[in-house]
């Protein structure tokens, strides 16, 4: 059995409109994969970055995955949420990426969009906030039903992940 | 030797190198290493504090620290890596002692020479009453255990300010990760390089 360990951290989020940012990730595989040790989602703090514009969550990520076959290759998927003063929180952007497939260390950014809406929807976006979200989260890491969507393009999450494989190499696997 | 190995080690050398935080000064640092159950320390101190420095008087304003750390960790199971939690702080108008940043980050999986930022972060306090009687009193929002940093659970009850950064650097050695069949890097990095078995050292005629 062929093991991967996935060790590191979200380190924060930029390129968004406001501060007091937080990010619900989760880690998705095929059905070859199992999760050995590690959680496989969670919730970052709410950054408020004071000099800087960049929020910084710091979340520590530490999973380790066996698997019977290279279908399926894990996929970390993203929620980024803006918290107001008022403890409102509004959907800022959905996004994914796939876990590095070679070992070592990489600096890794995930591109980030939310739904547009109607036109009505976008006005009333404006004034009062809370646009449109997914009813179904799997469309963030699936390509299924994507073409019956429009979205506007948000920030970038940032990840730093170190990544060990074991066996691979036993199975004739390069990486 | 005969046997397979069952353990691996990582040794570690480097240093709480310096730090920019630009509303503060005289600031120090307390360090610890928080690592997984199957993780255990064979030489190296666990946890310590530097020194308190003051912030250069040039345009870089930097805290420099150059504070070395040491330590080897011998383990069965990559799950659990270490992480090198750092948490700085300073005094404040009063003369008493108040948090200045949190961080954490993982050693660097690959062997080698690595220098990584730290984002520095304090909890916030929810409401402006809150805010100011902590500073009156000099009380300012803590974690009880700085090694809550170094988790994920829990995260998402708290708020967090960020300021600041600390930068370190460390040097990775790991010692028969490859034997037990662990990668950490990609199979065409080394491949053409003559295995240390069969006895010619690189360079010699």
């Amino acid at each position: 059995m062929a093991e991967v360990h996935v060790i590191g951290q979200i380190v924060g989020a930029s390129g968004f409109p406001e501060h007091s940012l937080f990010c619900k990730w989760g880690v998705h595989a095929g059905g070859a994969w199992k999760i050995l040790s590690g959680t496989r989602e969670g919730q970052t703090q709410v950054d408020n970055p004071q000099d800087e514009e960049r929020a910084n969550w710091s979340h520590p990520i530490d999973i380790h995955f066996s698997t019977k076959g290279l279908q399926g290759w894990p996929k970390l998927h993203f929620q980024v949420w803006h918290q107001d003063s008022y403890g409102r929180n509004e959907l800022y952007g959905y996004g994914f990426c796939h876990v590095p497939t070679s070992p070592g260390m990489h600096n890794l950014e995930c591109v980030t969009w939310r739904p547009a809406g109607s036109l009505r929807e976008q006005i009333s976006q404006y004034f009062i906030g809370g646009g449109p979200q997914l009813k179904n989260p799997d469309v963030v890491y699936t390509g299924a039903d994507r073409c019956k969507l429009t979205t506007v393009t948000m920030g970038k999450v940032q990840l730093q992940l170190g990544i060990i494989l074991r066996n691979f190499d036993k199975y004739g696997i390069e990486c | 030797m005969a046997g397979n190995p069952t353990v691996f080690l990582l040794m570690v050398s480097g240093q709480i190198e310096s730090a920019e935080f630009p509303e503060f000064d005289d600031i120090y640092c307390r360090y610890c290493w928080v690592y997984g159950q199957d993780w255990v320390i064979t030489s190296g101190l666990e946890e310590g504090i530097t020194q308190v420095t003051k912030k250069s008087h040039d345009d870089r304003k930097l805290f420099v620290w150059n504070f070395p750390l040491e330590v080897t960790f011998k383990s069965t199971n990559p799950h659990g890596w270490p992480q090198l939690v750092v948490s700085a702080y300073g005094q404040d108008a009063f003369g008493r002692d108040v948090v200045r940043g949190y961080s954490a980050v993982h050693i660097p999986v690959t062997p080698g020479q690595h220098t990584r930022t730290l984002p520095m972060f304090v909890p916030e306090s929810t409401s402006k009453l809150q805010k100011f009687v902590s500073w009156f009193l000099g009380r300012r929002p803590e974690y009880v255990d700085p090694k809550v940093v170094a988790q994920g659970e829990g995260r998402e009850v708290t708020r967090v300010r960020s300021q600041g950064k600390v930068r370190v650097s460390f040097n990775v050695v790991t010692k028969d990760m490859k034997k037990l069949g662990y990668d950490t890097t990609p199979t065409d990095a080394g491949a053409s390089t003559q295995p240390a078995a069969t006895g010619i050292v690189p360079g010699a005629s």
